[in-house]
């Protein structure tokens, strides 16, 4: 009984092919009697020779017609060498991303190794499932490196780069000229950086800054990229 | 309908004796006596564990045999008595202390995870059809300052600046009442605790020794090449 309700509460998760982060799902009209942050949102997540890159806008939007906050991390390390980036509403994706953590830490402890990709990028689906959110996954492991999209029907798709949010339609325009195999971490970094500033200069609800993380089988490096205005339009 | 209520205190583990005793919960403790010895020091920026474990046959993988564990990443947890009960007290540590980091955003200390462990361990000497732990453990780790807990088979919480549990606890804890100094460096905590847990009968070797420190960075346990060399520094 309760598997097919689960069924039945799917079709608000659909994914929609353009604007995901703007539709209104179940879970908000149920549960949130105000309105809710959105994170509105560019992010990327690219494949690089010898790791992977993620970038993000530091925008939060209301409704995607005001700007609630001009310095949010979008990207945080969930696992010694994997970050996730989110977009979407904001407080699951806090909810989801604390789950993770602590799932991780649970797994390294119990197996004695961090978990893999294809386990933590599972583990992720998982937790994804219902939320409102639709992060990006990113992390290498010891068969290289590995980018997943994810949304809340828990749905798990793995491609060389990626990109999500309300500004994904300018990222992938601007990573379907740019996006080469293996590029090295620096020049995925170009990429990563102009794919969130091409989107910040167009998409209302991204923009006033750009975050970047960088993940090597060292671990994760995350900063703001600085020397640049930030589509702050 | 015989009375046979004689021993009737000694079988269930939430009767009291005549004399105010808890049989089962003493058997219990002899049962952490039958274990592999683990030493806990604490030093002024870590806590050092040692354990003893020697394989029952040659055939068995030596890795296999677990004494010291993960909690979090930064808690230590060293089991002695019924390996089965350790474990399981170990792997409701990690759950508790995960729950407690994802829900403070904290990382829990170690009094509020050995309390934790210790109501566990408690709750088994009172409510029915169970049966005590025959395990004892101690939690060590250093969150804000180092510091290291106890937990017996009774559920009894008890701190400690350095300990022993399992087989010649007794005499392993005197050695370390003559040797322990407050504000040892971790170098020498390490000694102190591998010459408490050497003994005739305990051949310390890379193999039947395992070493593990919990410094502000974390838990990090010794691979054998540690080992070695820390047994070659205190001449074993």
């Amino acid at each position: 009984m309760m598997y097919e309700s689960r069924f039945e509460t799917d079709e608000r998760f659909e994914r929609e092919t353009v604007g995901s982060i703007e539709r209104t799902t179940a879970y908000e009209t149920n549960e949130a009697d105000g309105p809710t942050y959105k994170t509105g949102t560019t992010i990327v997540a690219l494949a690089a020779a010898d790791g992977v890159v993620m970038g993000a806008d530091k925008r939060m939007s209301l409704g995607g017609r005001f700007t609630a906050s001009k310095d949010v991390e979008k990207l945080s390390q969930v696992h010694s060498t994997a970050t996730m980036a989110i977009s979407g509403a904001v407080g699951p994706a806090q909810q989801l991303l604390d789950s993770l953590q602590a799932e991780a830490s649970l797994y390294r402890t119990r197996h004695g190794e961090p978990m893999s990709m294809k386990a933590l990028s599972k583990t992720t689906g998982h937790l994804v499932r219902g939320l409102p959110v639709q992060p990006l996954l990113g992390g290498v492991d010891e068969t290289g490196g590995h980018v997943f999209e994810l949304d809340g029907s828990g749905s798990v798709i793995e491609d060389s780069y990626a990109a999500g949010g309300s500004g994904m339609q300018t990222a992938y325009g601007l990573l379907e000229g740019r996006m080469e195999p293996q590029l090295s971490v620096s020049e995925a970094t170009d990429v990563a950086t102009d794919a969130v500033l091409a989107a910040s200069e167009r998409d209302t609800a991204s923009g006033n800054g750009v975050t970047i993380a960088t993940i090597t089988r060292e671990g994760v490096q995350i900063g703001d990229v600085t020397d640049m205005n930030g589509g702050a339009s | 309908m015989e009375p046979n209520n004689q021993q009737a205190y000694d079988r269930g583990s939430t009767i009291f004796s005549p004399d105010g005793r808890l049989y089962q919960v003493e058997y219990a403790r002899e049962a952490v006596e039958r274990g592999g010895p683990t030493v806990g020091v604490t030093t002024e920026d870590s806590v050092v564990f040692a354990s003893y474990g020697n394989a029952r046959s040659s055939l068995v993988v030596p890795e296999s045999i677990e004494k010291l564990r993960d909690i979090d990443g930064q808690l230590g947890i060293a089991t002695a008595g019924h390996v089965a009960d350790g474990r399981r007290l170990v792997e409701y540590g990690r759950r508790f202390a995960h729950q407690e980091q994802l829900r403070y955003d904290e990382q829990p200390g170690v009094e509020t995870v050995s309390k934790a462990l210790a109501d566990f361990v408690q709750e088994s000497t009172q409510v029915g059809g169970t049966r005590p732990f025959g395990a004892a453990v101690l939690v060590g780790g250093f969150v804000e300052t180092p510091r290291l807990y106890g937990v017996d088979p009774s559920g009894t919480p008890t701190e400690w600046a350095a300990t022993a549990i399992g087989k010649d606890s007794g005499d392993i804890r005197e050695s370390l009442e003559a040797e322990y100094e407050t504000g040892l460096d971790e170098h020498s905590g390490l000694k102190v605790a591998v010459r408490a847990l050497a003994s005739e009968d305990r051949e310390l070797t890379s193999e039947t020794l395992d070493v593990a420190v919990t410094r502000e960075s974390g838990f990090e346990p010794f691979g054998s090449e540690k080992q070695e060399t820390l047994l070659e520094e205190t001449e074993f």
